[in-house]
């Protein structure tokens, strides 16, 4: 077990946003959590990452428990997240984005072979690597993101509404990238999502959050099948 | 024409100066957020301490290492004692703190040294020398060589280190930044200690050009910063430096050169007021 989230309560902005949640990711895996905008998905990825304290519950990773432990120190130990709206650094530029994706790692992780790799990836940020990242597109901003979160090679890679704001075509590409990360570098995704189609499709696993609660959970393909998703959040 | 020469000479050094104090209020803005006006309060310790410790020393060498390792640590300790506490407030909150903390380190500055001004005898061994009939002083030579040696040390830092490129990527967002493997206290502490210790160098720095230091030195430059920190846009190191530069220039050429009849400390707030009008992010700043 990778992750492991037990009852996990988190109270936001004095809201409680999650109630006794549990979830499970096995390393290997893609797993979303898919829901309605204010189920508490973001808030669920903020608290694994440590931005958000958590109220009650635990929260371990790789075997130990992280649950009190800084934000910093749970990046240390390969969490890495990928924010909603990309959040790069807009005031440095696209290699310095990257650069900070291996801040004090810079012996551990092969930096030269991972930047050649992300480039073929991503081959707009070899081409844009010294233009200020507040110049790159909606998409490419996004794309930088996600290299800058996986650069260091982390064992989990959280990922928040990514599609938010892209256009069609986009979704699509950005989900086949991280797809392609999940089967060829075996990276553990776990992917928070209102476009449950899309994620579904490329998913093992799925959680359906409502409102604070997990409702549903289960195999991507079945839950794509399941008639209360399918009218619920695929609009069928 | 030497006349210019001579207050172009002066304004560049009352330029640096401000640029000296501004910056470590610039730096703590763009990293909390938080208007720092206790920083001219830090800044009234070091020019204090080092006169204390150059009164007991009898050299700048020591007096100037040690005043900047005492207003680094009064820095670190406002940090942790008084705004990290306050952060989960609206930034109102901090702020009346911080000038609360200002008239404190006045008054404890009055109490300890008494309210008398004092003289700083020092001198600085740095060459003087005469270009075009015009006498550049030690004292004045030290004072770009200072400014133009911490600029430089604040520049290779925030760009060519990797715990600059740290400090920039905090001071843009904390939180993705500590997601990153950052240790954003490790960083505000950094803040803290390289903002307090070049204002104690400014304090030394203005003791001497002034010979004077007394308990309310800092009440100019409390306000002025501010006022400088909006010129340059809000949280930019290199806006601050611009901005005190062309204040310091302004004001000695438009007030001692041209004799135009205004208090000179008035300059800084027309300036400000023009940049809000005009360009409220100011010379450099961010959106």
């Amino acid at each position: 077990m990778l992750l492991d989230v037990s009852d996990l309560s988190v109270a936001y902005k004095g809201v409680s946003a999650l109630h006794s949640v549990s979830l499970q990711v096995q390393e290997g895996e893609l797993v979303s959590v898919i829901g309605a905008n204010g189920a508490g998905k973001t808030t669920l990825l903020k608290a694994i990452v440590g931005w958000e304290p958590a109220a009650s519950g635990a929260i371990s990773f790789a075997g130990d428990e992280v649950t009190r432990m800084r934000t910093h120190l749970r990046a240390r130990r390969g969490i890495r997240i990928v924010p909603e709206r990309a959040r790069v650094f807009t005031h440095m530029t696209v290699y310095e984005n990257l650069m900070m994706g291996v801040y004090g790692l810079q012996n551990e992780v092969q930096v030269g072979e991972r930047l050649d790799r992300l480039y073929d990836l991503f081959p707009i940020l070899k081409e844009r690597g010294s233009q200020l990242a507040s110049t790159l597109s909606g998409g490419e901003q996004q794309q930088l993101s996600i290299a800058r979160a996986c650069i260091s090679k982390p064992k989990l890679l959280l990922v928040d509404e990514v599609s938010m704001g892209l256009m069609p075509r986009l979704v699509d590409q950005v989900f086949e990238l991280l797809q392609t990360l999940n089967r060829e570098e075996g990276l553990t995704i776990l992917l928070v999502e209102q476009n449950a189609l899309a994620s579904l499709k490329i998913s093992h696993r799925a959680y359906v959050l409502e409102t604070g609660d997990i409702v549903l959970d289960g195999d991507a393909k079945e839950l794509l099948a399941d008639p209360r998703v399918r009218e619920a959040y695929l609009g069928v | 024409m030497q006349l210019l020469f001579e207050q172009l000479l002066n304004g560049l050094a009352i330029g640096s100066i401000y640029a000296l104090i501004t910056l470590g209020l610039a730096l703590v803005y763009g990293i909390l957020g938080i208007l720092h006006v206790a920083h001219a309060g830090v800044y009234a310790v070091g020019a204090y301490v080092g006169l204390w410790l150059y009164s007991l020393s009898g050299t700048l060498l020591l007096a100037i290492p040690g005043s900047m390792i005492v207003c680094a640590a009064l820095g670190v300790a406002i940090e942790r004692f008084v705004y990290f506490p306050l952060l989960k407030y609206p930034p109102y909150v901090p702020l009346i703190s911080s000038i609360a903390l200002f008239l404190g380190l006045e008054e404890v500055c009055r109490i300890v040294a008494g309210p008398d001004l004092l003289t700083f005898p020092a001198h600085l061994p740095f060459p003087s020398f005469t270009v075009g009939g015009v006498f550049v002083s030690s004292t004045l030579t030290a004072v770009y060589s200072v400014t133009a040696i911490v600029l430089v040390f604040l520049w290779f830092v925030t760009t060519k280190t990797e715990f600059g490129l740290a400090m920039r990527a905090a001071s843009q967002d904390m939180e993705v930044a500590s997601s990153l493997g950052v240790d954003s206290q490790r960083v505000v502490d950094a803040t803290f200690v390289i903002g307090s210790a070049i204002a104690a160098l400014a304090g030394i720095l203005v003791g001497i050009y002034y010979n004077q230091v007394y308990p309310t030195m800092g009440a100019m430059p409390a306000y002025k910063t501010l006022a400088l920190i909006v010129v340059g846009g809000m949280g930019s190191a290199p806006g601050a430096v611009l901005a005190s530069i062309l204040l310091g220039l302004g004001e000695t050429l438009l007030i001692g050169f041209a004799n135009i009849p205004m208090p000179r400390d008035a300059l800084a707030f027309i300036a400000m007021i023009v940049v809000l009008m005009w360009k409220p992010t100011g010379l450099l700043g961010r959106k």
